[in-house]
Parts: C-alpha cells; sequence; structure tokens
C-alpha cells in the first residue's frame, strides 16, 4: 500500500475515502424453510439485486435472538433484515408468532436508542416469493444507502 | 394506617412466632445497618434472632430477590411483603421459580420509604402504582389507600421520543459512557432469574471485556430488554446504579410499547397471566407483511 505524502490530515482523508468507497453491509437471517428457498428461487430465476446483502440461515425466524440483531449493528454491520414464513405458514407451527411479537418491541427499542428503524427490516417471505425478496433486498438496500454507514454504537468506533 | 414502629414490632413478634413454631426455617427482613438510616436485608433462622429484624422509612431492599438468592435452606421461607415484592415474587411464581407452598408471606401496607440523605421519597416509591401488597397470608395493619404521586410515569419516555434519531443517540451514548458495568442492576432485578446470565457466558463471548460504548450499550440494551416488558417497576435497578443512570427510562420505553401494542396489562398482578413476549394471538398487530 503507498501512502501519499502531500496529505494534510491523513485521518480525514481515510475516513473519506473509506466513505466514497462504501458499500452497504446488510445481514439477513433467511429462515431456512421459506425465506432462504424463496432466495434461491430468485437466483435460479436470475434475478438482479444488490449484492449488499448476506444470508445468514436460520432454523426459524423464531430462532432470531434481538441480541444477534444489536450485535449485528455493533461489529459493522448497516442494516438488518430478519425473514420468515407468514404468520400461519411457520414449519414449527408457531415460531414466527413468537418473532412477530418480540420484533415489534424491538425494533421501537433499537429507535429509541437512536438507530433508524430503516436500517432494521422485518418480512415474511415464503418460498414461492422471490420477486419479493428481491424487492426487500433492493428496498433495504436504497434505505441504507441513503442513510449512509452506520456508526451509531459501532465497535471500531469512528 | 400502623406506624413503622408498630410495623416492626408485629413483624418481629410474627417472625418469632412462626419460627418458634417451626413452620417456616428462616424469614427474609431487615435489620439496621452500621449507621442510622442504613439497613440490609437479613435472613432470619431462629426465633431469638427475630429481634434484630427492624421496619422503618430507610428500608429500601426489595426483598424479593433475595428468595431466589439467597440459600435459604429446606422447608418454608417467611418474607416480609410489600406492593413491591408481591409483584415481583408474583413474577418468580409465573416463571415457576418460586413455589407458593413454600412461602409464607407477611404483608405489609407501604407509605413508602426515603432517602436518608435528603428525607425524601425515593423516586420510586413516588411514581409506585401499587402500595398494597397484592398476595400475603397475614396482613399487618390495614391497607393504606395511596396511588402514585406522579401523575404520568411515561413523561420522561414520550419527551425522548419526541427528540430526532441522532439526539436521541447522543443522549443514550452520554449515558452509557457513565456506565462502569458493575451488574449491580442485574443482580438486584427480580425479572433477572437466568441461572447463567448472557454477560457470564465468556465462552460464548456475548459480553466483550472493553471498557467502550459498544460493549456498555451492548449490555444496556440487551438486558434491559431482557427483563423488558416484564419489568415490575420497582425501580431497584435505578436505585442501586452507582453512576445514577436513568434505567427506568429504559423499562419504560419497553412498558410503553407493549401496552400500546398488546393493551394494558399490569405485571405481577398474579401467577398465572404469562407475559406479553411468552405468548401470542393470531390477530396480533402486524406490521411485517
Amino acid at each position: 500500500m503507498s501512502v501519499d505524502s502531500t496529505v494534510q490530515d491523513p485521518k480525514q482523508d481515510t475516513a473519506t475515502a473509506e466513505d466514497a468507497k462504501w458499500k452497504p453491509k446488510i445481514l439477513a437471517f433467511t429462515c431456512n424453510w421459506c425465506t432462504y428457498a424463496g432466495a434461491d428461487l430468485a437466483g435460479l430465476n436470475r434475478m438482479k439485486y444488490p449484492a449488499d446483502v448476506r444470508l445468514l440461515r436460520v432454523p426459524c425466524s423464531g430462532r432470531v435472538n434481538p441480541q444477534f440483531v444489536l450485535h449485528a449493528f455493533l461489529k459493522g454491520c448497516d442494516g438488518v433484515l430478519v425473514c420468515g414464513c407468514h404468520p400461519g405458514d411457520c414449519h414449527y407451527a408457531t415460531g414466527n408468532y413468537f418473532t412477530r411479537r418480540r420484533m415489534l418491541l424491538y425494533r421501537r427499542f433499537l429507535e429509541y436508542f437512536g438507530i433508524e428503524p430503516e436500517r432494521f427490516m422485518v418480512k415474511w417471505i415464503s418460498g414461492s416469493e422471490a420477486g419479493k425478496f428481491r424487492d426487500t433486498v433492493i428496498e433495504a438496500s436504497e434505505a441504507v444507502n441513503k442513510l449512509g454507514p452506520n456508526y451509531k454504537y459501532r465497535e471500531e468506533g469512528r | 394506617m400502623a406506624s413503622t414502629q408498630d410495623i416492626q414490632s408485629a413483624i418481629r413478634a410474627r417472625a418469632g412466632k412462626l419460627l418458634q413454631k417451626e413452620v417456616i426455617s428462616c424469614f427474609i427482613g431487615w435489620e439496621a445497618g452500621r449507621f442510622e438510616g442504613q439497613s440490609s436485608p437479613l435472613v432470619v433462622r431462629s426465633a431469638a434472632d427475630a429481634q434484630k429484624l427492624i421496619y422503618n422509612d430507610y428500608c429500601v431492599q426489595l426483598l424479593a430477590k433475595y428468595l431466589l438468592t439467597e440459600n435459604c435452606s429446606e422447608g418454608k421461607v417467611g418474607v416480609a411483603v410489600r406492593g413491591c415484592e408481591s409483584r415481583g415474587i408474583n413474577l418468580a411464581l409465573k416463571d415457576g421459580q418460586l413455589q407458593r407452598e413454600n412461602l409464607h408471606l407477611v404483608g405489609i401496607a407501604c407509605q413508602g420509604v426515603k432517602d436518608f440523605s435528603t428525607k425524601e421519597e425515593l423516586k420510586k416509591c413516588q411514581e409506585c402504582t401499587h402500595r398494597n401488597p397484592i398476595i400475603y397470608d397475614d396482613l399487618i395493619g390495614s391497607e393504606v389507600t395511596d396511588g402514585p404521586r406522579v401523575e404520568d410515569t411515561f413523561a420522561e419516555v414520550i419527551e425522548l421520543e419526541a427528540l430526532s434519531h441522532d439526539e436521541r443517540y447522543e443522549y443514550w451514548s452520554a449515558v452509557f459512557t457513565r456506565c462502569i458495568r458493575c451488574k449491580a442492576c442485574r443482580d438486584v432485578c427480580p425479572g433477572c432469574t437466568c441461572n447463567e446470565c448472557f454477560t457470564d457466558q465468556a465462552a460464548m463471548g456475548w459480553q466483550g471485556k472493553q471498557s467502550s460504548l459498544a460493549e456498555n450499550a451492548n449490555y444496556g440494551i440487551t438486558r434491559m430488554f431482557h427483563s423488558g416488558e416484564r419489568c415490575i417497576e420497582c425501580g431497584e435497578c435505578e436505585r442501586v446504579c452507582p453512576a445514577r443512570l436513568p434505567l427506568m427510562q429504559i423499562n419504560r420505553k419497553v412498558l410503553k410499547d407493549a401496552y400500546d401494542i398488546f393493551g394494558e396489562y399490569v405485571v405481577g398482578i398474579d401467577d398465572c397471566t404469562p407475559n406479553p413476549l411468552d405468548t401470542y394471538l393470531l390477530e396480533d398487530v402486524e406490521e411485517f407483511m
């Protein structure tokens, strides 16, 4: 790596350079039985969506502990998506009903601490809704792009 | 209304009698501290020791948690209960942490306790909605009729909600920066009943050891969400916090949202109604379609 000696404030310059290169990092918790299959279908259909999203497969959206979401933000994610089966379609019968209650509260809770609600989305996407998966990722990516990188409560700081 | 002096002698008499008749194996109350106006929880195991029990305006500690943490030997345990203790005990009964048949509850109608240095009623008692014990086996004196002395306990939360996201981040990062992570709020919380707290699961790595805003926020936000909608509003976390953090503003946020979404409820009003996050309804609010 070369160092430009003409730069006045190297720290500030690195920050702007990093911001210019910045691409959103969105972590998506996807339920094995619905959303993961939906994402797979989107791939099979050669649907185009931003490559900002990283899928993390979980057995059920009920497996997503609220602290996973907070940890994602602390470790440097700019957005988090939690996706699962539609209510009534849960493979484990009731998992997503609990997720729904938990996430209703947790979204408001994180917003209270200053994390913009657009950064944290919850969506029900079934195995056949490849288009909805694509639209959700596009929506999340656009929202996070608009907000810019998340430095709130982030471990490395700025 | 019984004076605190009357209540003190009644507690001593009843605890002594129960211990002598071996109805209970120990009794949890308060004892005098080293200095005037100080008190600390005390577990009494013999009728003679019952004379050590005290009750005055400065018995600030919540005893409900001591039922869970003290090793109270075999058999029934007696405990002095005020409104806040009875709600904490109901919560523990509901969570399966205690068995009702193993408890003998001596009820006290509470007028609120005071801070010895200022002689003023504690903030948690000014906001108290249940001064009379909800469950008890026998009551000392008669019930009181006082309601909360604060009009709207959610006022601070509503004020904060009106700020922008960045302003709120500034506010809370200033709060969490002051946190020293002593975990006193967890240790006194009657809702914190996990055998192993997530912060102690070192191998899992949930809680880092750094002293930083991120780690403090991780502790504060996660712990508060764990007790969250089960908060009995005893205000003990705020009272014991050595950094004087406004922790009830966090608890009340969860409660306020839970009331808005799932309808109003009172935590610890009985020992059977499930907490909102332990149950669900098919027709719950839908935001994620």
